[in-house]
Protein backbone atom coordinates (compact mmCIF):
# COMPACT_ATOMS: atom_id res chain seq x y z
CA UNK A 1 0.00 0.00 0.00
CA UNK A 2 2.98 2.71 1.10
CA UNK A 3 5.02 1.48 -2.01
CA UNK A 4 1.50 1.82 -4.23
CA UNK A 5 1.49 5.53 -3.02
CA UNK A 6 5.15 6.18 -3.17
CA UNK A 7 5.29 5.08 -7.01
CA UNK A 8 2.12 7.07 -7.68
CA UNK A 9 3.58 10.74 -6.22
CA UNK A 10 6.83 9.98 -7.01
CA UNK A 11 5.60 9.19 -10.34
CA UNK A 12 3.51 11.94 -10.82
CA UNK A 13 6.71 14.64 -9.22
CA UNK A 14 8.49 13.46 -12.10
CA UNK A 15 6.42 13.31 -14.85
CA UNK A 16 5.23 17.13 -13.56
CA UNK A 17 8.73 18.44 -12.91
CA UNK A 18 9.18 17.38 -16.75
CA UNK A 19 6.70 18.72 -18.43
CA UNK A 20 7.70 22.23 -15.96
CA UNK A 21 11.24 22.34 -17.45
CA UNK A 22 10.12 21.82 -21.08
CA UNK A 23 6.94 24.28 -21.62
CA UNK A 24 7.33 26.92 -23.60
CA UNK A 25 4.47 29.35 -21.82
CA UNK A 26 5.99 29.89 -18.20
CA UNK A 27 2.63 30.15 -17.33
CA UNK A 28 2.28 26.74 -17.85
CA UNK A 29 5.54 26.12 -15.75
CA UNK A 30 4.25 27.39 -12.97
CA UNK A 31 0.94 25.37 -12.70
CA UNK A 32 2.99 21.93 -13.87
CA UNK A 33 5.12 23.24 -10.54
CA UNK A 34 2.26 23.83 -8.27
CA UNK A 35 1.43 19.89 -9.07
CA UNK A 36 4.50 19.03 -8.60
CA UNK A 37 4.79 20.18 -5.14
CA UNK A 38 1.76 18.71 -4.39
CA UNK A 39 3.01 15.69 -5.35
CA UNK A 40 6.39 15.99 -3.12
CA UNK A 41 4.07 17.16 -0.39
CA UNK A 42 2.30 13.53 -0.79
CA UNK A 43 5.87 11.95 -0.40
CA UNK A 44 6.11 13.69 3.13
CA UNK A 45 2.81 12.61 4.11
CA UNK A 46 4.32 8.93 3.36
CA UNK A 47 7.21 9.90 5.27
CA UNK A 48 5.11 10.74 8.33
CA UNK A 49 6.38 14.29 8.02
CA UNK A 50 3.19 15.86 7.93
CA UNK A 51 3.74 19.11 9.89
CA UNK A 52 6.60 19.92 6.27
CA UNK A 53 3.68 18.29 4.38
CA UNK A 54 1.13 21.12 5.13
CA UNK A 55 4.37 23.62 4.81
CA UNK A 56 4.87 22.49 1.83
CA UNK A 57 1.30 22.90 0.38
CA UNK A 58 0.92 26.21 2.40
CA UNK A 59 4.67 27.78 1.45
CA UNK A 60 6.44 26.56 -1.57
CA UNK A 61 2.82 25.78 -3.58
CA UNK A 62 0.60 28.44 -2.34
CA UNK A 63 3.28 31.17 -1.35
CA UNK A 64 6.15 30.93 -3.47
CA UNK A 65 4.34 29.50 -6.70
CA UNK A 66 1.97 32.83 -6.20
CA UNK A 67 4.68 34.87 -6.39
CA UNK A 68 6.06 33.58 -9.61
CA UNK A 69 2.85 33.98 -11.27
CA UNK A 70 2.61 37.01 -10.19
CA UNK A 71 5.64 38.31 -11.74
CA UNK A 72 5.65 36.53 -14.78
CA UNK A 73 1.72 37.85 -15.61
CA UNK A 74 3.37 41.28 -14.92
CA UNK A 75 6.57 41.04 -16.69
CA UNK A 76 4.08 39.81 -19.32
CA UNK A 77 6.19 37.13 -21.02
CA UNK A 78 5.61 36.10 -24.14
CA UNK A 79 6.19 32.68 -25.26
CA UNK A 80 9.50 32.11 -25.56
CA UNK A 81 9.88 30.42 -28.71
CA UNK A 82 12.82 32.37 -29.27
CA UNK A 83 14.48 30.60 -26.30
CA UNK A 84 17.08 28.55 -27.28
CA UNK A 85 18.04 25.62 -25.22
CA UNK A 86 21.40 24.99 -24.94
CA UNK A 87 22.39 21.27 -25.30
CA UNK A 88 25.71 21.31 -24.73
CA UNK A 89 28.49 19.79 -23.07
CA UNK A 90 26.61 20.84 -19.75
CA UNK A 91 23.40 18.12 -20.59
CA UNK A 92 26.34 15.55 -20.21
CA UNK A 93 27.62 16.97 -16.57
CA UNK A 94 23.99 16.73 -15.54
CA UNK A 95 23.71 13.50 -16.77
CA UNK A 96 27.65 12.49 -15.40
CA UNK A 97 25.56 13.93 -11.48
CA UNK A 98 22.16 12.09 -11.94
CA UNK A 99 24.88 8.89 -12.49
CA UNK A 100 26.80 9.76 -9.08
CA UNK A 101 24.02 10.20 -6.95
CA UNK A 102 21.86 7.50 -8.59
CA UNK A 103 24.92 4.98 -7.98
CA UNK A 104 25.65 6.25 -4.25
CA UNK A 105 21.52 5.82 -3.91
CA UNK A 106 21.63 1.64 -5.14
CA UNK A 107 24.90 0.65 -4.64
CA UNK A 108 26.29 2.06 -1.07
CA UNK A 109 23.62 3.31 1.43
CA UNK A 110 26.20 2.66 3.78
CA UNK A 111 25.09 1.29 7.57
CA UNK A 112 21.43 2.34 6.35
CA UNK A 113 21.01 -0.66 3.92
CA UNK A 114 18.07 -2.71 4.86
CA UNK A 115 17.42 -0.91 7.76
CA UNK A 116 13.72 -0.74 8.56
CA UNK A 117 12.43 3.11 8.78
CA UNK A 118 11.74 4.68 12.21
CA UNK A 119 8.19 5.67 13.51
CA UNK A 120 8.90 8.93 14.95
CA UNK A 121 5.84 11.15 13.29
CA UNK A 122 7.06 14.78 12.48
CA UNK A 123 3.78 15.99 15.21
CA UNK A 124 4.07 20.21 15.29
CA UNK A 125 4.68 20.25 19.27
CA UNK A 126 7.77 17.98 18.64
CA UNK A 127 9.37 19.98 15.83
CA UNK A 128 8.63 23.29 17.95
CA UNK A 129 10.02 21.87 20.69
CA UNK A 130 13.39 20.99 18.95
CA UNK A 131 13.07 24.40 17.53
CA UNK A 132 12.71 26.57 20.10
CA UNK A 133 15.36 24.46 22.39
CA UNK A 134 18.54 22.90 20.28
CA UNK A 135 17.88 25.15 16.92
CA UNK A 136 16.89 28.53 18.95
CA UNK A 137 20.21 30.59 17.12
CA UNK A 138 19.65 29.50 13.94
CA UNK A 139 15.90 30.11 14.58
CA UNK A 140 17.13 34.09 15.28
CA UNK A 141 19.66 33.98 12.81
CA UNK A 142 16.74 32.98 10.08
CA UNK A 143 14.51 35.95 11.32
CA UNK A 144 17.30 38.75 10.95
CA UNK A 145 17.99 37.12 6.98
CA UNK A 146 14.08 36.98 6.49
CA UNK A 147 14.34 40.56 7.57
CA UNK A 148 17.63 41.50 5.32
CA UNK A 149 14.97 39.92 2.40
CA UNK A 150 12.45 42.12 2.53
CA UNK A 151 14.57 45.25 3.50
CA UNK A 152 16.33 44.11 0.07
CA UNK A 153 13.13 43.70 -1.83
CA UNK A 154 11.82 46.81 -0.88
CA UNK A 155 15.44 48.98 -1.88
CA UNK A 156 15.69 47.03 -5.59
CA UNK A 157 12.06 47.48 -6.34
CA UNK A 158 12.42 51.17 -6.18
CA UNK A 159 11.66 53.09 -9.26
CA UNK A 160 14.82 54.91 -9.64
CA UNK A 161 18.08 54.20 -7.79
CA UNK A 162 20.05 57.46 -7.47
CA UNK A 163 23.22 56.60 -8.49
CA UNK B 1 7.17 -0.81 13.60
CA UNK B 2 6.32 -4.71 13.00
CA UNK B 3 8.04 -6.88 10.69
CA UNK B 4 5.51 -6.63 8.14
CA UNK B 5 5.59 -3.40 8.33
CA UNK B 6 9.33 -2.94 7.38
CA UNK B 7 9.29 -5.37 4.72
CA UNK B 8 6.47 -3.60 3.08
CA UNK B 9 8.12 -0.03 3.51
CA UNK B 10 9.58 1.44 0.42
CA UNK B 11 13.37 0.85 0.42
CA UNK B 12 16.01 3.59 1.02
CA UNK B 13 17.33 3.79 -2.25
CA UNK B 14 14.10 3.68 -3.83
CA UNK B 15 13.55 7.09 -2.41
CA UNK B 16 17.02 8.43 -2.69
CA UNK B 17 16.82 7.59 -6.50
CA UNK B 18 13.62 9.84 -7.03
CA UNK B 19 15.27 12.66 -4.82
CA UNK B 20 18.39 11.91 -7.31
CA UNK B 21 16.16 12.10 -10.51
CA UNK B 22 14.34 15.37 -9.03
CA UNK B 23 17.63 17.09 -8.32
CA UNK B 24 18.74 16.47 -11.84
CA UNK B 25 15.45 17.49 -13.46
CA UNK B 26 16.46 21.06 -11.89
CA UNK B 27 20.18 21.13 -12.85
CA UNK B 28 19.32 20.09 -16.11
CA UNK B 29 16.37 22.88 -16.22
CA UNK B 30 19.11 25.52 -14.58
CA UNK B 31 21.59 24.76 -17.43
CA UNK B 32 19.20 24.29 -20.51
CA UNK B 33 16.47 26.90 -20.23
CA UNK B 34 17.43 30.71 -20.61
CA UNK B 35 14.26 32.06 -19.19
CA UNK B 36 15.62 33.55 -15.45
CA UNK B 37 12.51 32.74 -14.27
CA UNK B 38 12.31 29.38 -15.60
CA UNK B 39 15.86 29.29 -13.76
CA UNK B 40 14.67 30.23 -10.70
CA UNK B 41 12.12 27.34 -11.02
CA UNK B 42 14.94 25.08 -11.16
CA UNK B 43 16.94 26.04 -8.43
CA UNK B 44 13.54 25.66 -6.45
CA UNK B 45 13.21 22.26 -7.31
CA UNK B 46 16.81 21.14 -6.54
CA UNK B 47 16.05 22.30 -2.95
CA UNK B 48 12.65 20.49 -2.88
CA UNK B 49 14.78 17.61 -4.28
CA UNK B 50 17.58 18.07 -0.93
CA UNK B 51 14.08 18.58 0.97
CA UNK B 52 13.33 15.27 0.02
CA UNK B 53 16.52 13.10 1.09
CA UNK B 54 16.61 15.07 4.44
CA UNK B 55 13.33 13.97 5.44
CA UNK B 56 13.73 10.22 4.14
CA UNK B 57 17.61 10.73 5.93
CA UNK B 58 15.75 11.32 9.28
CA UNK B 59 13.20 8.29 8.51
CA UNK B 60 16.05 5.65 7.79
CA UNK B 61 18.77 6.68 9.85
CA UNK B 62 17.87 7.38 13.39
CA UNK B 63 16.85 4.42 15.46
CA UNK B 64 13.63 4.25 16.77
CA UNK B 65 14.34 6.19 20.25
CA UNK B 66 11.99 5.70 22.89
CA UNK B 67 12.17 9.72 23.53
CA UNK B 68 10.88 10.09 19.92
CA UNK B 69 12.50 13.28 19.58
CA UNK B 70 15.01 12.86 16.94
CA UNK B 71 13.65 14.86 14.42
CA UNK B 72 16.19 17.08 13.69
CA UNK B 73 15.95 16.35 9.66
CA UNK B 74 12.92 18.27 9.60
CA UNK B 75 13.80 20.77 11.48
CA UNK B 76 16.74 21.43 8.96
CA UNK B 77 13.85 21.08 6.07
CA UNK B 78 12.13 24.26 7.75
CA UNK B 79 15.09 26.21 7.48
CA UNK B 80 15.12 25.28 4.02
CA UNK B 81 11.87 26.14 3.05
CA UNK B 82 12.63 29.51 4.53
CA UNK B 83 15.59 30.59 3.30
CA UNK B 84 14.06 29.10 -0.36
CA UNK B 85 10.66 31.49 0.38
CA UNK B 86 13.62 34.71 1.05
CA UNK B 87 15.21 33.70 -2.37
CA UNK B 88 12.87 33.59 -4.40
CA UNK B 89 11.28 36.63 -3.39
CA UNK B 90 14.76 39.19 -3.85
CA UNK B 91 15.53 36.51 -6.69
CA UNK B 92 11.73 37.66 -8.19
CA UNK B 93 12.43 41.15 -7.50
CA UNK B 94 16.17 41.27 -9.18
CA UNK B 95 14.65 39.28 -12.26
CA UNK B 96 11.85 42.66 -12.29
CA UNK B 97 14.48 45.10 -12.33
CA UNK B 98 16.10 43.50 -14.91
CA UNK B 99 13.29 43.54 -17.35
CA UNK B 100 12.92 47.24 -16.09
CA UNK B 101 15.56 48.31 -17.05
CA UNK B 102 17.40 46.24 -19.69
CA UNK B 103 13.90 44.53 -21.56
CA UNK B 104 14.87 41.11 -21.62
CA UNK B 105 14.83 38.26 -19.56
CA UNK B 106 16.90 36.49 -21.39
CA UNK B 107 20.07 35.63 -18.91
CA UNK B 108 22.20 35.41 -22.28
CA UNK B 109 21.55 38.93 -22.53
CA UNK B 110 22.67 39.85 -19.14
CA UNK B 111 26.46 38.09 -19.33
CA UNK B 112 28.19 41.85 -18.40
CA UNK B 113 30.00 40.31 -15.91
CA UNK B 114 30.86 37.01 -17.42
CA UNK B 115 34.73 36.90 -18.13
Amino acid sequence: MESLFFYLFGGLAVVTTLLTLSSKNPVYSAIWMILSFSATAGLFVLLDAFLIATVEVLVYAGAIMVLFLFVIMMINLRTSEAERLRLSPLAILAALTFLVLFGRAVSDPGPMLGKAPNDLVGDPDVIANLMFTEYVVPFEALSLLLTAAVVGCVVLSRKKVKA
Amino acid sequence: MTLAAAQNSVPLEHWLTLSGVLFTLGLCGVMMRRNVILVLMSVEIMLNAANVALVVFNKYLIANAPEGVALDGQVFVFFTIAVAAAEAAVALVIAMALFRRLDTVNVDDVANLRW
